[in-house]
């Protein structure tokens, strides 16, 4: 181990962090790789490490001998204050040798408040921060992960963006790149091939101009530079055959999902019209129930994991679902490990799989209504009816359960006070529930009442709306504060209204923002998304330095004309689809499921066949 | 009655802190498939014990653990190689044996101290080094968070069995034999003690290494 970071490691908090060694690390000898691919999370190891798609990303790119992945988390504050006194560059944790010297390194963007560490690790790795000072072909600076659905406030500091999921195309363009150096392209030349690639988003060949109202006119193409005019995501058609891993990097110290994690399916049925990963991961692929148990077995044989969770976005959804509860908890029960299951809609959670479950360990129960009405919860299309929630609630507490979560928005699209105080009423619902059926009374009940400030995101049915103003959001949060103070057994927690602002600025924002983001990174600000770090005032200065204005990106309703910074995107779900659900939401009628009928967003076109497996 | 493993930590696995390497342990044992009993109770988990705590930072090649083999149809020689290959690096098994000693007759360690000085050791270290240790008694502030004033008086010298000093141009080596248990003496105390009698002579950086435990009478402890 490097003997400067020897020295610092004792100094710092949770050193093993920093370590890398860990069981199923990836180790190779360096002069055997071609391509060293330093695969970057934007916050700390403990919540990188937890992240799937790193994981399989890691393993898609190691399994070929001639890549070398290594991983790079956000160092803490202490650490980084160590690494920047001692001239420690930010390291890869595998080899420990500085990512400024590997070929390219690559971000996984889940949430917007992580963009500041993505510029605070260029930083630690020595590197200029916007991609028009990196003259050389090396390193690249790649992005991906969900954010990239609008890459706008990065653009300035990524090479390029890769949309959609990244099995395949994270080894097409390795090899366009290994081309590259073999052949002395210039960095230029090789964004034009790279450009090629479908789902490649080259911002520097897109030219925002803007309106005098400070709204877009247009992405114009950057001529010559035969840029697509939409980009089209990427996505594994088959997910039988798509690599998933079950060797994965153990961890040698605790970290937030320390368990297995079993992918059902991408996608999601329901289509909620406030929800961006409903319709920017569709279609819905399943995974065969055999093979899952299968890699479950594999992943606990491998790990030694004691837990396993069943991941998708709503994994009730799963049509095979109790033969695969089954097939795994034969594995489970007898060796003790536990087997959990969120997203958990409340509709469809049955006796039977609650039975099932409980045969190993009891988690928490969490259910996440959205809205307190059914006007309004038919408006955002949570084909969800109080009926069932109560349902499983009854089920649960008759089983042994005494406690569940309830989580709601406030300030979804045609919200009205009834609504607000719709989920006061629902919550005592609950109680009441609790109270009839609950199997021991003496132990008493939590029911934990949680609401966000909804944020409008790009791609979505709401994509068009405005969040409602802090003031009112206030108001809503005090309204339904006020009608359940009396109310012993439920606790209500809120979020806190300015790191959500931050995030409407940021989702649906334009190409200007990354001055924004470069100041506040100028004076300060990183892990935006931990209270530690946060500062509110600072994100404010920044906007006012560059003489921008938050509630123009916030809380501005936008006309359907407008053209959006994320307009050369295309997920393949149409605009059209999206605005005849914004004016179904209007009308509070629902859309069926996607299994229920077809309500041709779009999405099917990129399968072959063209038909979903929802 | 229960078994005990020998094993080592060195490179980066000095970092693991004590509760993450009693949760490594349970996962090596079960990707290694060595079934192992578990506690009783409402919560049953696979049980293990180290049985001398390791500073984060610090490496040892002398480490105990017990459990308890489920299953007796694994050979003791076969634990050792089964369990490293399942563990992250620097974590070397040796050895796997039945229970013998008693755990409260682990009475010493005998650590050694690195005193790194890069820039050349300056020579009045060693004088200093053996000023200090011969001191009748020599009282520290140790952090506390059971006494009142957040620190208790600890005098070092009875806790130090004897001690031996190395000195080289940029180094300098103690190798000090100290009381493991009841009260233990962490060398961390030695290095703090001696960075404040002589603020002139602190090293660079300075390296902790377990190398053996004893018993009473001064004999290997396994």
């Amino acid at each position: 181990m490097n003997r400067t970071l020897e020295h610092i490691l004792p100094k710092v908090q949770k050193p093993a962090r920093y370590t890398g060694g860990e069981y199923n690390a990836v180790v190779k000898e360096k002069h055997t790789v071609k391509t060293r691919y330093a695969l970057c999370f934007p916050d700390t190891y403990e919540i990188g490490m937890s992240n799937l798609g790193c994981r399989i990303l890691y393993g898609v790119m190691n399994q070929c001998p001639d890549i070398w992945c290594e991983r790079c988390f956000a160092p803490w504050g202490d650490m980084e204050e160590e690494m920047r006194r001692e001239g420690l560059l930010l390291y890869g944790l595998e080899s420990g040798d500085p990512i400024s010297d590997f070929d390219i390194i690559g971000f996984s963007l889940g949430y917007e408040m992580a963009y500041t560490n993505v510029l605070n690790m260029l930083d630690l790795a020595g590197l200029p921060l916007r991609s028009a000072n990196r003259s050389e072909l090396t390193p690249l600076i790649v992005a991906g992960g969900t954010c990239c659905y609008n890459p706008e406030p990065l653009a300035p500091f990524v090479d390029f963006f890769v949309l959609g999921e990244g099995e395949d195309v994270t080894l097409e363009y390795i090899r366009l790149y290994q081309q590259a150096q073999e052949e002395c392209w210039s960095k230029e030349e090789f964004l034009l091939e790279a450009a090629k690639i479908e789902g490649i988003y080259v911002p520097s060949f897109y030219d925002p101009i803007y309106n005098a109202d400070g709204t877009l006119s247009q992405m114009a193409i950057k001529e010559g530079s035969g840029a697509p005019e939409r980009v089209v995501k990427r996505i594994v058609t088959d997910m039988d055959k798509s690599y998933f891993p079950t060797k994965t990097v153990i961890p040698s110290t605790e970290i937030v999902h320390d368990r297995v994690m079993l992918e059902l399916f991408r996608g999601c049925i329901r289509g909620c019209r406030f929800c961006q990963a409903g319709y920017v991961y569709r279609p819905v692929r399943n995974r065969n129930p055999q093979l899952l148990a299968e890699y479950g077995k594999a992943s606990c044989e491998d790990s030694g994991y004691q837990e396993m969770t069943l991941s998708s976005l709503s994994s009730t959804d799963y049509p095979c679902l109790l033969e695969l509860c089954d097939n795994l908890l034969d594995y489970c029960a007898p060796r003790d490990i536990g087997l959990s299951l969120p997203s958990l809609r409340a509709d469809t959670f049955s006796m039977n799989l609650m039975e099932r479950l409980q045969r190993v360990r009891k988690g928490g129960l969490t259910f996440a209504p959205e809205a307190g009405t059914q006007r309004l919860r038919d408006a955002i299309n949570k084909n969800l009816r109080e009926e069932d929630l109560l349902q499983s609630c009854r089920t649960a507490f008759a089983g042994g359960w005494s406690g569940v979560k309830l989580y709601f928005m406030l300030g979804l699209p045609t919200e009205t006070d009834e609504d607000v105080l719709g989920i006061a009423d629902l919550a005592r619902k609950v109680y009441f529930t609790w109270r009839e059926y609950t199997s021991n009374r003496a132990r008493g009940v939590r029911i934990t009442v949680s609401t966000s400030w909804f944020v409008p995101k790009p791609h979505t049915a709401f994509q068009w709306e405005a969040q409602i103003p802090v003031s009112e959001y206030q108001r809503r949060v005090n309204l339904l504060r006020d009608a359940l103070k009396r109310d012993k057994s439920i606790t209500y927690n809120w979020h806190d209204p300015e790191t959500s602002y931050l995030e409407a600025i940021f989702s649906r924002g334009d190409r200007r923002l990354a001055n924004v983001l470069e100041w506040a990174w100028e004076h300060g600000a990183k892990m935006d998304s931990w209270t530690e770090y946060f500062d509110y005032q600072r994100w404010m200065d920044a906007l006012a330095a560059c003489g921008l204005d938050g509630d123009f990106y916030a809380h501005r309703q936008r006309s359907r004309e407008e053209v959006f910074p994320w307009c050369r995107v295309d997920t393949k779900v149409s605009s059209s689809f999206l605005w005849r659900e914004r004016e179904l939401c209007y009308k509070s009628q629902t859309t069926p499921d996607c299994r229920t009928r077809c309500s041709g967003c779009g999405a099917n076109c990129l399968l072959s066949g063209g038909v979903c497996n929802g | 009655m229960a078994d005990r493993l020998l094993f080592s930590k060195t490179g980066r696995a000095k970092y693991i802190s004590h509760l993450d390497l009693m949760r490594t342990f349970q996962r090596a044992f079960a990707r290694a498939h060595i079934s192992i009993k578990h506690t009783e109770g409402f919560h049953p988990h696979p049980f293990v014990s180290i049985a001398l705590p390791l500073s984060v930072g610090y490496s040892s090649q002398c480490e105990i653990l017990e459990f308890g083999l489920a299953d007796h149809s694994i050979l003791y020689e076969d634990v050792p190689y089964r369990l490293t290959a399942a563990m992250p690096e620097g974590i070397v098994v040796h050895q796997c044996y039945p229970d013998g000693q008693k755990l409260k007759d682990l009475a010493y360690v005998d650590y050694i101290m690195n005193f790194e000085y890069p820039e050349g050791r300056p020579q009045e270290t060693e004088t200093a080094m053996q000023q200090l240790l011969c001191r009748e008694s020599l009282i520290v502030k140790k952090k506390s968070n059971k006494a009142k004033l957040g620190y208790t008086e600890v005098d070092l010298i009875p806790l130090i069995r004897n001690w031996n000093l190395e000195c080289q141009s940029d180094t300098m080596t103690v190798d000090a034999v100290v009381s493991a248990q009841n009260p233990g003496l962490n060398p961390e105390l030695i290095r703090s003690a001696f960075c404040q009698s002589f603020p002139e002579f602190i090293p660079d950086f300075v390296t902790f290494h377990r190398r053996e435990i004893l018993n009473r009478t001064g004999d290997i402890f396994r």
